[in-house]
């Protein structure tokens, strides 16, 4: 089995290996969507989830061994911290998803090129902003690549070539302020927010405004400096806005988040072990025709 | 077709067009950018906590600092990686910036590295690296424990991890001193914490937005964090830690205003809202 | 070529164009909009190839010739089949792995991410040497109260009725209140994380743009 997984010792065996792998995968993916029926596709799909879950949480949960249950023919990096028989695996499994799971940055360009393309072949009303879109993904793609395939220089300059000034010029001139910017509308937004909506309609919203207001005047240097009169140490000293709202956030706050935490923990819990086991119904879970 | 009726004064306090708020909003953070009335900062136990867990990494081992956060949260997250970064060279730290959930800013933060690394003469590959976005979150950590460079492989640059010279001994998890996670995305820091600091007992600081912070102050309350910048604020005063004024000082200066400022118009709405009600039952 | 102020000068016009939708709705703001957008994307895409597919797909498959890499595209792209109804099942197969995976990470990381939360909940209820009454009550006291409050508030599986349920619900409408403290808190914190956001960007226009270009044109000191 292991010899099967060497690396080619050429190039042209290496194409050889690729074409033989790539024409191997298509006809086993062709044999099982014609032999497969709808349970049969249910059944392989719960399986795989279920041996994907089983090899990570195995791995986790079996026993280690200090002496060496490790491959003899694989270095384990740290002795000392022992191994089972399924650690091996667990790197290069890791490694292997990872890069499964870069591929689907395609969908979700697929889709956006999809909906701005037809904006354009359909010029509907917006289109230019569309053309944009297409304009402004090519410029940084192109000179994203080409930036990134130019010798480095020795020095790190100011001065460089234009192709990377551009790259420059795209990357730190518009995409990041953009994003910066279209954030830090919410500024605005919870300001004008604040105003319209937080009303003391009961006595709960009441305790929510002073919590708010004991956190916000805490965290800034204008509340420490509005209740600076008081000393730093003893009973007096608890009510220094910036104690007060350590003490919210600390002691009030924590215990809260931690109810919720568990909340979380235990839903999560629930949620994976039902996933894990195909037990989910839902759309992505929907019978499959 | 109907008149609406007049406003009361009390209506009217209550319905200040939105844009006399931006623009005060917006007066008052200039104001306070060009005239800043600097009030003292006063490092919080949180943020003292991430400087001693720098400060106590073994000389041999090496931090990661891995910068989850991009453009949209740099105001915050910025000024916090800047100053955990003067501390790393302060205290002749190796350090290996990384990032899990954001293409995007594993540049910004990059360039930042280099610009504060230029202060200390530090040189690249010697006393610190970039080992850029991996992709796969815990894939990446599950593997990166057992194997660091291999997991790793290039860094930002395209260059073979294992070649550069600060990387040598460094192996698997137990290479590892600390790992502050600097982010603005939530979740992140559970990958860690379950993966990592809790299977290997490898130490663990974060530096968050101030928007989600709340949410992890239960790990720093179980000692699972050493400790938490938050926001701004933490940022400010890890630089006065390390005695670098820079952004997030000069952030605090406005954002005690702009809290000032948010504080009164709730007061002046509910002032509205109270007395508006008051007068209608009156009236009725 | 130095494009510092290029991108300076870019930065500035792009900020102040996504501000413009605070008047309201209009083509400058929409068109950055789109930028951002058509950026987002050509950078996610050379992210995704240099910083992950290159060095840990492509240099081991062609140069050192490990062939077997070849089956992460192929596994990959299975995803795509979830653009076409007939063959739907490759893509949920693929999801499948992955969802299997997640759940199995999650197992593992469970015990070491919660278990400390646990542990950190029995706190000292008595003074000692070590800490006053003072503190234990104002601290200690105050966090299980809110904490069992707040986590009885969570328990719909049991109604408010007979004795045990009245008394659960008492409990849980007290850990509604402290649930409104958490909340107020987390107010707080949000309203200061966005006006940073705004207090950068300002920063920035007069700092690095605005002031700088005066004092370039002698207009100011």
């Amino acid at each position: 089995m292991r010899s099967l997984f060497r690396p080619a010792a050429t190039s042209a065996a290496l194409y050889w290996h690729l074409a033989a792998a790539i024409i191997a995968s298509i006809a086993i993916i062709v044999l099982l969507h014609r032999l497969l029926g709808p349970r049969g596709r249910r059944w392989l799909i719960a399986m795989v989830t279920l041996l994907g879950g089983l090899y990570l949480g195995m791995e986790y949960f079996l026993p280690v061994r200090k002496d060496m249950l490790w491959p003899s023919h694989i270095p384990n990096p740290n002795p000392a911290r022992g191994a089972n028989l399924l650690s091996p695996g667990i790197e290069p499994v890791g490694n292997m998803l990872s890069v499964i799971g870069a591929f689907t940055v395609g969908l979700g360009i697929y889709s956006l090129c999809q909906v701005h393309g037809r904006n354009i072949i359909r010029r509907r009303s917006g289109w230019q902003n569309s053309l944009a879109f297409f304009l402004s993904m090519l410029a940084m793609l192109v000179f994203g690549m080409w930036s990134y395939y130019l010798p480095k220089p020795k020095i790190e300059s100011p001065i460089m070539p234009w192709p990377k000034a551009t790259y420059e010029v795209l990357f730190n001139g518009l995409f990041n302020p953009l994003q910066a910017a279209t954030f830090s509308l919410l500024a605005f937004y919870i300001a004008s927010a604040a105003y319209r909506a937080f009303r003391i309609r009961s006595a709960e919203a009441a305790l929510m405004m002073a919590a708010a207001f004991i956190v916000m005047l805490g965290q800034v240097p204008v509340g420490a400096w509005l209740t600076s009169g008081l000393p730093t140490t003893g009973a007096a000293g608890f009510f220094r806005l910036e104690a007060l709202g350590d003490w919210v956030m600390s002691w009030l706050n924590t215990p809260a988040q931690r109810g919720i935490v568990f909340g979380i923990a235990i839903g999560g819990l629930a949620m994976s072990l039902r996933i894990w086991l195909s037990l989910e119904r839902g759309t992505f879970f929907a019978e499959q025709g | 077709m109907m008149a609406s009726a007049p406003q009361s004064p009390w209506q009217r306090l209550q319905g200040i067009p939105r844009y006399y708020i931006y623009l005060l909003l917006a007066a008052v953070v200039v104001w306070q950018i060009l005239f800043p009335i600097r009030l003292p900062i006063t490092p919080s136990a949180a943020t003292k906590g991430v400087f001693a867990a720098i400060e106590s990494v073994p000389d041999g081992k090496l931090i990661i600092i891995s910068a989850d956060w991009d453009a949209s949260t740099q105001a915050e997250t910025g000024p916090q990686t800047e100053a955990i970064i003067h501390a790393c060279f302060q205290h002749h730290k190796r350090f290996a910036l990384m990032s899990l959930g954001a293409p995007m800013g594993i540049k910004l933060a990059d360039d930042l590295a280099r610009r504060v690394a230029e202060q200390y003469d530090a040189r690249y590959g010697v006393e610190w690296c970039n080992w850029g976005y991996k992709f796969g979150y815990d894939n990446v950590l599950i593997a990166m424990a057992k194997d660091i460079p291999k997991t790793i492989g290039t860094d930002f640059h395209g260059a073979p991890v294992a070649q550069l010279p600060m990387m040598a001994g460094v192996t698997e998890i137990s290479s590892i001193g600390l790992v502050i996670e600097i982010t603005g995305l939530a979740g992140i820091s559970e990958y860690w914490i379950g993966l990592i600091q809790g299977v290997y007992g490898t130490p663990f600081a974060s530096a968050y937005t101030a928007v989600m912070a709340p949410g992890y102050y239960p790990f720093l309350d179980s000692k699972q964090m050493k400790g938490m910048l938050v926001g701004a604020k933490g940022g400010a005063e890890m630089e006065l830690l390390v005695g670098r004024p820079g952004l997030g000082g000069a952030i605090m200066a406005a954002q005690s205003w702009a809290h000032l400022f948010i504080i009164a118009l709730i007061v002046l709405g509910n002032v509205g809202y109270l007395l508006a009600s008051a007068s209608e039952r009156r009236r009725r | 070529m130095n494009p510092d102020a290029l991108i300076v000068w870019a930065t500035a016009i792009a900020t102040l164009g996504v501000y413009t939708i605070l008047y309201r709705e209009n083509p400058v703001s929409r068109l950055f909009e789109h930028i951002f957008v058509g950026l987002s994307a050509g950078y996610l895409i050379v992210a995704t190839w240099t910083l992950n597919l290159q060095g840990k797909w492509w240099n081991p498959m062609v140069h050192d010739r490990k062939w077997y890499w070849v089956f992460a595209p192929i596994v990959g792209l299975l995803f795509y089949f979830i653009y076409s109804k007939r063959y739907l099942w490759l893509a949920r197969l693929v999801m499948g792995l992955f969802f299997g995976t997640a759940a199995g990470y999650f197992f593992r990381e469970f015990f070491p991410l919660y278990s400390p939360q646990v542990y950190a909940c029995f706190k000292p209820l008595r003074a000692d040497a070590s800490i006053g009454w003072a503190d234990v009550i104002l601290h200690h006291w105050i966090f299980v109260i809110i904490l069992l409050t707040v986590m009885s508030y969570f328990f719909f599986s049991v109604p408010h009725e007979g004795r045990f349920g009245r008394a659960l619900g008492r409990s849980a409408g007290l850990g509604r209140w402290f649930l409104m403290i958490a909340f107020g808190a987390m107010f707080g914190n949000t309203v200061m994380a966005r006006i940073s956001l705004f207090i950068g960007r300002v920063q920035f226009l007069l700092n690095d743009w605005l002031i700088p270009s005066f004092q370039r044109l002698g207009l100011g000191g």
